[in-house]
């Protein structure tokens, strides 16, 4: 009795705590100093930094060649696209002309790429959702053929400096797009078998539907891009909306779904956009055409020309730009990086406001975040 | 009334939806169990590596006369982001040419981006297919001459696995001053030497046979003096 009456006179008091630096599920050194009220979140903040390495002063202090070589370990997970970013930038500049088969042979790159980049997140968000059974494994085992691909063309798994200024580093042989063919047929039943585990599973469909709502106005204030943004509605796609390289040779679609986005839209989104990819893919496989790889002299004397330029592509992220000036000299005057993730981690705290604490990951998940790249 | 019997239904359907979804995810677990493993023994079986891989760095040698092909240019030492080489040659009186006498690469600090071997004009400094590089110091991780430099075999597979022009006869060199001024300019092509020196009548063989296949390798070997350039001038 004594108890009942007391109750309604208990206090209670919001309680700050720290989520990360060192947390498994932030993927990198993400620190969130969370205002709990009880179980519910009342105020996030992100807190950046952990992980600067100066990426654009090392580039103004590095010349042109050797900073392609570092340019892969912004974003670890699909250093394809900063290798192109960086590379069309600089060919904006210099005016140079990129040979078609290269051409070709960096968007063949860098769909795979993108493949490979969702591929890891679907295993690992599954795992920030407390699927431990094995799972995960499923997706790593497609990325794992991915990379492999990427190991002979360019000779890592991770940084592969293979897109460079000009053109490309290295022709593949006939027996190596032949793997790659194979591979294309084989993937979409793969993506079938992952869509009959997760997609429709009701535990993941509780964690996942409603949660984490992201309205347009929303995303199109912090500047959200990527398949977040268009899960959430919005039909911004740079391959189709300036279109560049030889994308608007290429029949493809982008999923956009024609309502808020929630966690589950997000899902969504990527996987459709791993089963446009492998459709890119297979239309460059057939039009690839043969010739140079290089219009450019690789070498430690590679220079371009003095002017400023802006380019960017369409990142597994989102909107990945690179903006250069440049004095004419070995070594670039000035470097800024405009990377989706840090636009698409400015959404968090009002995604999770209100938010009990068991929601934290699903939505810090289904943005699809890497640190590296927030950080630079 | 109405609604508890709907309601009642409504959580009987989604009972029964939710099974049957359960059941198509464990459907495809169990398909999962026969198939091949895809997961590899490694300390146990090494695995394949293409040979384009970019591992720990090595000096080649000539895989018929076994003589170090560094020449001390320094190209690697200027390019390398890292600042990792160091290369001490000394320049001998008697041919006025630079001898090498020591290159240390510090493994600690190497981080396999590939650009040293881009640049070597002779092929001398790659990337083998090692990684298992532990090792218990950081001093230990500074590789010097000897350790760097392969054995003629390794050096006669990597050539052939990473489809490098196998490197030009040595003897060329003296004879260059003879030969030089009466064969000009395509004298580069080893044809003329080879009536001059001993021995290279398998290479001058397979020398365009590797070159020609490859034309990818030949755009970046343009830039790439050849080896014998200071002679030709």
């Amino acid at each position: 009795m004594t108890i009942q009456t007391k109750l309604p006179e208990f206090k209670t008091d919001e309680m700050v705590i720290n989520l990360g630096p060192q947390h498994p599920a932030t993927h990198g050194v993400l620190r969130l100093i969370l205002t709990l009220d009880g179980e519910v979140v009342k105020h996030t903040e992100p807190v950046l930094g952990h992980l600067h390495r100066a990426q654009e002063w090392q580039g103004q202090n590095r010349t042109w060649f050797q900073y392609q070589a570092l340019i892969d370990r912004v974003d670890y997970l699909s250093g394809m696209f900063t290798s192109w970013a960086l590379s069309r930038a600089a060919e904006v500049i210099d005016g140079t002309e990129v040979p078609r088969r290269a051409e070709f042979l960096r968007v063949l790159c860098a769909e795979l790429n993108r493949i490979s980049s969702h591929l890891l997140w679907l295993g690992t968000y599954l795992i920030d959702l407390g699927a431990l059974y094995g799972f995960p494994f499923y997706p790593f085992i497609e990325r794992e053929k991915i990379l492999t691909f990427f190991e002979e063309i360019s000779g890592q798994r991770m940084m592969y400096n293979y897109i460079r200024i000009g053109g490309v580093q290295r022709d593949p042989k006939a027996e190596w797009f032949k793997k790659v063919e194979e591979f294309t047929k084989d993937f979409p039943k793969r993506v079938d078998e992952w869509e009959a585990i997760v997609t429709e599973n009701p535990i993941f469909l509780n964690r996942t539907k409603g949660i984490g709502v992201l309205t347009k106005e929303v995303a199109q204030a912090y500047g959200v891009t990527g398949p977040t943004l268009r899960a959430s509605g919005i039909d911004f796609d740079l391959r189709r909306f300036k279109p560049y390289s030889v994308y608007p040779e290429l029949k493809f679609d982008v999923p956009v779904y024609n309502k808020d986005g929630d966690t589950w839209d997000r899902y969504m989104a990527r996987i459709q956009e791993m089963r446009q990819s492998i459709e890119i893919i297979k239309q460059v496989l057939d039009m690839i055409p043969e010739g140079e790889i290089m219009s450019k002299k690789q070498n430690a004397g590679l220079r371009i020309k003095a002017g400023e330029g802006f380019a960017a592509v369409e990142s597994p992220r989102g909107i990945l730009g690179c903006y250069i000036t440049s004095n004419g000299s070995d070594k670039p005057y000035r470097f800024r990086w405009r990377n989706p993730s840090f636009s698409n981690l400015s959404v968090l705290p009002p995604l999770l406001e209100e938010r009990p604490i068991s929601d934290i990951m699903a939505i810090f998940g289904s943005l699809d975040i890497i640190l590296p790249d927030v950080d630079r | 009334m109405f609604n508890l019997i709907g309601s009642a239904i409504n959580g009987v359907k989604h009972a029964l939806g939710g099974l049957y979804q359960v059941k198509r995810g464990l459907e495809t677990v169990a398909m999962h169990t026969w198939r091949e493993p895809t997961t590899e023994a490694y300390p146990d079986k090494a695995p394949e590596l293409p040979p384009h891989f970019r591992g720990r760095l090595a000096l080649t040698v000539n895989p018929e006369t076994g003589e170090n092909l560094c020449i001390s240019c320094r190209q690697c030492e200027r390019v390398c982001p890292d600042k990792c080489i160091e290369i001490t040659a000394n320049k001998s009186t008697e041919t006025n040419k630079l001898e090498l006498i020591d290159f240390k690469i510090d493994h600690g600090l190497c981080m396999f981006c590939g650009l040293c071997t881009e640049v070597c004009p002779t092929y001398c400094i790659i990337n083998t297919n090692d990684f298992e590089m532990a090792d218990y110091t950081r001093s230990s991780l500074i590789y010097d001459l000897k350790k760097l430099t392969l054995t003629q075999e390794e050096s006669a597979y990597y050539f052939a696995a990473k489809e490098m022009p196998l490197p030009k006869p040595k003897p060329a060199k003296p004879a260059a001053p003879a030969a030089g001024a009466a064969a000009a300019k395509p004298a580069a092509e080893a044809k003329p030497t080879a009536t001059v020196s001993p021995k290279p009548a398998p290479e001058s063989a397979k020398a365009p046979e590797t070159t020609a296949d490859k034309p990818a390798k030949e755009v970046e070997k343009k830039e790439s003096p050849s080896t014998d350039t200071p002679s030709v001038n």
